[in-house]
């Protein structure tokens, strides 16, 4: 213990002090009235830090719950990650390219001659950042609408209710201090080492999002779904993509496999390269472009690959710098996630962290249940969120959607499951619309029939997963949903038939 | 199943534990009994046994009773058996008495309440369920899962013999007050059932719906577990997974990492009062040369110094510098307001400088800050290094300084007290 603080005392000892006591005040006070410390506000109900998806959803939560919520944003756009630099903008440019593609491609066959076909980036970047902004500004009215105090600077911990902030407009500080404390402040892209990201050349999704040309040769280190989603963009815009890959599929962990080996076949058909169970050994960026040297995840002979952009896409880790978690001694683990317990509290009760920053899958849409949940639980004392059911989707196109369990996680729990398959190809409207790859595959428990997984690829995938979520939710079997009616003709008629394949057989393949 | 038989000697326990468990689960019950008086049923004592006779009340009413003492005995057509308690309590009061035949299993035969409860102004319970075989089947599998659902309503037998060795506990048959899913639906009809019956049937399904599963196992088409155990199976992943968490290691980069971590603008503001203190040096000294005579071992003075510090620094007053933030965060980042109590251990080092004869100032002079530096905001030149040892002892009389924030003179001078009483007090204590 002592061996322990006195090692830390080492730097307190080397700080520059003054070691006279009779003018140390006076420089002391004029530190004091520079720096412009506000008056102490009144004490919040609570103060969340962090404007993201958890953040500023628990802000709206709080403010129509009644309570007096501040809500600390640095980014001087409320949204977070999500709404500026991930999820939205993402599926701008992943709307608009298809668009671009198809023209290029496809509307020939459908009797659409077009005639001079041109990209015009600067626009394109322009109408995701109007679609930004615009709902950026919407949270902001919400704010107002919702009573919630929006202060633009940066948070850190002074003490176990007061946070210190750093204000972005002015330059002052002030204090907030909160009954309860909400940490969101969410995470960052995890960078590759020996790749410094500068966002031009070795670039994270953000800055996937908003390069200023289309790179002739590009190179994605990550081939799960926003290494898969930003890939598609730039291969669909013309550039030459090679994704490369540590696992045996793309898609991560949790795609099941047959709808993994689809995606890539379909992925591939598009244009991109795929180097599965390979790693990347090196990367410099030293030169014109970017060489990054790959060599088979079991060893084998290096390869390096050439580009003009490199995407480092390898996931996401909790960002808590400068958010003075040593102050108030909250730990995290391993890999950065603040510890808490099922009702997300830290192991100091009242403060509370929900999102990515701390344990569960890093999407926006279950921080935002999280938020809700965390919400109630100051409120109500109850929350509830069905990790269960949280749906995951790649928008690519086909598009890729599941919810629950798949076939591989079951086989490995030893689970006896009925899988029911269906697909696209055998579905009217899929038909018509000349769209008809992919399959929708249902598993259910073998005994029982209730519904344990559920996993699509194919057009508008992402919104019939909703479906599948409230099966699941509500402990459905695959006989339930095949018994109730689905509008024909739909994309969904394939979601009944493959519910009527688990329990029973499909009609219509 | 050899843990049923395990199980069968815990079914009282699993009686009585059961009510216990309602703290938690009272909400979800309709007319819940108060927690200081608990029915106590009829215990399944084999996973085959449906009734029993009570042979005799081992406690009597009023009597109260601890963990383990035998409450009665029962008979089955096999064989006698003692129930023992798993809980204190008191007996409140015995409904089924001594010689009774043919008991069910499940039926209510007495009330028990908390230790120390007043049993005569006891309000007693309404009986839970009428006993009925399949429940009690289910009761001592129940057994073994801790929190086990409280059964309060019955269900007639399947149709199809039940797997009475079932072990994963099966959800209530409760009002399904919701429209039936066309599965449920359908399955009652195909097999001639009233809707009615759907109340009747143990439901697995969040919130107590009743789903597909659970109407093949009361038809007995598949295994009366197959539905509880998805259900438990799926409930585990509907929470987040806490367990193995792995706290990071506070590794010693940490420590200047987070140091740079602070904000800039605070430099400014780290201005530290210097708190000085002559101590006399000649106790131990004197302390020092016996020790030599003695055993022959050299102590350095650094040695005496470093271990009265450690003394020092027990307990000393808290931190007062709460207000000035950047000190605040400087500090907690040092790890020196780490406790929560009215005390906390310090991290002082003193700093020893020899005292020049001709100063009568305790403090250590020339090392006036220009105050110019300041405005122009240039960082005060680093302080001579703290020694914790005595590099500069050379008097018997030396000057003990350690530079703390402004407002916390106090723990600097409580700790510098404490080593020059330590130091010149009894130096001895810091050989022993």
């Amino acid at each position: 213990m002592f061996r322990a603080v006195a090692s830390r005392a080492v730097p307190r000892a080397a700080r520059p002090v003054t070691q006279s006591t009779f003018c140390a005040p006076n420089i002391y006070f004029q530190g004091r009235l520079r720096r412009g410390y506000a008056s102490e506000a009144e004490e919040k109900d609570l103060v969340i830090i962090g404007g993201g998806v958890a953040g500023y959803v628990a802000a709206i939560k709080a403010g129509q719950s009644g309570l007096k919520v501040a809500c600390i944003e640095k980014r001087g756009a409320l949204g977070g990650t999500c709404l500026n630099v991930g999820c939205i903008p993402s599926k701008s440019l992943l709307n608009n390219s298809h668009l671009y593609h198809q023209i290029l491609h496809d509307t020939k066959n459908r009797g659409i001659e077009v005639g001079d076909v041109k990209l015009n980036l600067a626009a394109m970047m322009k109408a995701k950042d109007t679609s930004v902004s615009g709902l950026t500004k919407g949270i902001e009215f919400l704010f107002k609408k919702n009573n919630v105090e929006y202060i633009k600077g940066t948070g850190a911990f002074k003490d176990e209710h007061t946070v210190a902030v750093n204000l972005i407009e002015g330059g002052g500080e002030t204090t907030v201090r909160g009954k309860n404390i909400l940490i969101a402040t969410g995470s960052e892209a995890t960078p590759f080492p020996g790749l410094t990201i500068d966002e031009k050349k070795v670039i994270t999704s953000t800055g996937a999002i908003a390069l200023q040309e289309v790179p002739k040769k590009m190179t994605v280190i990550g081939g799960g779904i926003i290494g898969l989603e930003m890939a598609s963009v730039w291969s669909r815009l013309g550039s030459e993509v090679t994704v490369v890959e540590y696992l045996g599929q793309i898609g991560g962990p949790g795609m099941d496999k047959d709808v993994a080996k689809q995606a890539q076949k379909l992925l591939q058909k598009q244009g991109m390269k795929f180097k599965l169970n390979t790693k990347v050994v090196s990367g410099d960026a030293d030169g014109e472009g970017v060489k990054v040297t790959v060599e088979a995840a079991k060893g084998g002979k290096e390869e390096t690959l050439d580009a003009d952009v490199c995407l480092v896409a390898i996931g996401r880790r909790p960002y808590t710098n400068g958010l003075g978690l040593e102050n108030i001694g909250l730990e995290v683990d391993e890999r950065g996630r603040l510890i808490i317990d099922q009702e997300y509290r830290t192991k100091i009760p009242h403060i509370r962290a929900i999102g990515d920053v701390t344990f569960g899958p890093m999407l926006a849409h279950k921080a935002e249940e999280e938020s809700v949940a965390v919400i109630e639980y100051i409120t109500k004392g109850y929350g509830h969120v069905n990790y269960g059911a949280i749906p995951s989707v790649m928008y690519t196109h086909p598009e890729v959607a599941w919810v629950g369990q798949n076939e591989q996680e079951l086989t490995a729990a030893n689970v006896k499951y009925n899988v029911g398959q269906f697909p696209f190809s055998a579905n009217s409207r899929a038909k018509t619309n000349l769209d008809t790859e992919g399959f929708v595959k249902m598993i259910s428990d073998a005994e029982t029939d209730r519904i344990l997984g559920i996993h699509i690829i194919g057009p508008n995938a992402g919104e019939m997963i909703a479906e599948g979520v409230l099966a699941l939710e509500y402990g459905a079997s695959s006989e339930d949903v095949a018994r109730t009616s689905h509008a024909h003709p739909t994309l969904s008629e394939a979601f009944k038939e493959a519910a009527m394949a688990t329990y029973d057989k499909a009609v219509h393949y | 199943m050899a843990s049923i038989a395990a199980a069968c000697r815990l079914s009282a326990r699993a009686a009585s534990q059961q009510l216990r468990s309602h703290g938690s689960r009272r909400a979800f019950h309709k007319g819940q009994a108060s927690l200081a008086a608990q029915n106590f049923n009829m215990p399944a004592l084999s996973p085959t046994m449906t009734e029993g006779n009570i042979a005799k009340w081992k406690i009597k009413e009023g009597e109260s009773f601890v963990a383990g003492d035998v409450l009665l005995e029962i008979e089955t057509d096999k064989a006698q058996m003692d129930v023992e308690a798993q809980d204190d309590g008191v007996l409140a009061k015995i409904l089924i008495g001594d010689g009774s035949k043919a008991v069910q299993v499940g039926a209510r035969i007495a009330v028990t309440a908390e230790p120390g409860d007043d049993v005569s102004s006891l309000e007693l319970p309404a009986e839970d369920s009428k006993p009925s075989k399949p429940e009690a089947s289910k009761e001592e599998a129940r057994s073994a899962s801790a929190p086990a659902p409280k059964k309060d309503a019955s269900a007639p037998a399947p149709k199809s013999g039940s797997l009475g060795t079932s072990k994963a506990s099966v959800g209530k048959a409760q009002k399904q007050t919701y429209p039936l899913y066309p599965s449920v639906q359908h399955l009652l009809k195909e097999n001639g059932l009233p809707n009615e019956e759907a109340d009747k049937i143990p439901a697995s399904g969040p919130n107590g719906r009743l789903l597909k599963g659970d109407v093949l196992a009361y038809l007995g088409k598949i295994s009366e577990s197959a539905g509880s155990e998805v259900a438990a199976r799926l409930k585990s992943l509907s929470h987040l997974d806490l367990s193995n968490i792995k706290v990071m290691a506070q590794s010693p980069k940490a420590a200047p990492e987070k140091a740079a971590a602070a904000p800039e603008p605070e430099v400014i503001e780290e201005v530290d009062v210097e708190i000085a203190l002559p101590i006399s040096l000649k106790a131990v000294t004197e302390v020092q040369q016996r020790v030599q005579k003695s055993i022959g071992v050299f102590l350095p003075l650094s040695t005496f110094i470093a271990r009265a510090a450690e003394l020092a620094n027990e307990d000393l007053p808290r931190s007062q510098v709460a207000k000035p933030s950047a000190d605040d965060l400087f500090n907690a980042v040092l790890g020196l307001d780490k406790a929560a109590a009215k005390y906390s251990r310090g991290n002082f080092i003193p700093e020893v400088t020899a005292l020049p004869p001709t100063t009568l100032s305790p403090r250590a002079p020339a090392k006036k800050p220009d105050v110019l530096d300041f405005l122009a905001g240039k960082k005060a030149a680093a302080p001579k290094a703290a020694v914790g040892g005595a590099a500069q002892v050379v008097g018997p009389l030396n000057v003990f300084s350690v530079s703390v924030p402004k407002g916390d003179e106090r723990r600097g001078r409580v700790f510098l007290e404490r080593v020059k009483s330590v130091l010149e007090a009894e130096p001895g204590r810091l050989v022993v």
